[in-house]
């Protein structure tokens, strides 16, 4: 019988690159730096909201992934690995800042009320096709309302529904259970969704 | 009997997200379908969790500095060198 690997190396787009930069080429580090900069400064900007704090944010995470990268086993993909880097960034940043304090968020508060006060049809803003609804501002007002999270939940939701991560993929980076991931997830998109309900219910 | 059986609601609104990523088994999704035929505050619910998602995926990707990439390279170009 043959022993399965439980740690599998896993393979992908970056595989062949990171070999090379392990090998000693550490010229290919550019290439790296010109695949994740752009992705790496969206995922800063709606994690940190202002311009010099995601330019911070790219700048450490690439400076660890250089000093690291010799040491990076292939255990997990490459892209989750850097966002994991990106994210300890992320949270670092913010503990330097005033701004966000850790707070949690209960399911409770969102809860619909009882039968009289619940809304009783689909608003008309849930029904539209999104190129008639999502305009300019209404982007702003979603991503101040991302900055209003508290960051474990901006960072789940943020990996998740703007980065596109998995669950499997977000529990990775963030050292999290699964159902960690979800809950803090369904908590997230709920209070976004108040901002949203707010938004259009205030003329 | 009040129609509108609020456990069930609760326990519903509880998976909404999961529901929306296709993350339940089949027979919870049928259950929460059933449910949703005869709730509409439950489909209101549905559907304004589920177009934040989608509004969500389609906010525009930030706009990098112009300079931003020369800069950053100059840095870590710099770090590099000292470590």
């Amino acid at each position: 019988m043959t022993r399965k690997n439980s740690n599998p190396k896993k393979t992908d787009r970056d595989t062949a690159l990171i070999k090379s930069i392990q090998g000693g080429r550490t010229d290919l580090f550019d290439e790296l730096v010109q695949r994740y900069e752009r992705i790496l400064y969206n995922f800063s900007m709606k994690m940190c909201g202002k311009r010099e704090d995601a330019e911070d944010v790219v700048q450490d995470t690439f400076l660890n992934v250089f000093k690291y990268l010799k040491g990076f086993r292939r255990e997990t993909k490459f892209k989750n690995w850097l966002y994991r880097i990106a994210t300890s960034a992320c949270i670092k940043k913010r503990r330097k800042s005033k701004y966000a304090p850790e707070r949690e968020i209960s399911l409770d508060a969102f809860i619909p009320p009882e039968q009289a006060q619940v809304e009783q049809e689909t608003p008309l803003w849930a029904t539209l096709p999104l190129n008639q609804v999502l305009n300019e501002e209404l982007g702003r007002t979603i991503e101040e309302a991302i900055l209003e999270l508290p960051e474990k939940y901006r960072l789940v939701l943020v990996l998740r529904d703007i980065e596109g991560f998995s669950t499997e993929e977000s529990s990775q980076i963030l050292r999290l259970t699964p159902a960690n991931v979800k809950v803090r997830l369904h908590r997230a998109r709920l209070f976004l969704r108040e901002q949203l309900k707010s938004y259009f219910q205030d003329p | 009997m009040d129609h509108h059986d609020r456990k069930q609601c609760i326990r519903l609104f509880e998976k909404l997200s999961e529901y929306i990523d296709d993350e339940l088994d089949r027979s919870l999704c049928e259950k929460i379908e059933t449910h949703l035929k005869g709730c509409p505050p439950c489909q209101a619910c549905l559907s304004t969790l589920k177009q934040t998602v989608a509004m969500c995926r389609e906010l525009k990707a930030e706009q990098v500095p112009a300079d931003f990439s020369d800069r950053l390279r100059k840095m870590l170009l710099q770090q590099a060198r000292q470590l």
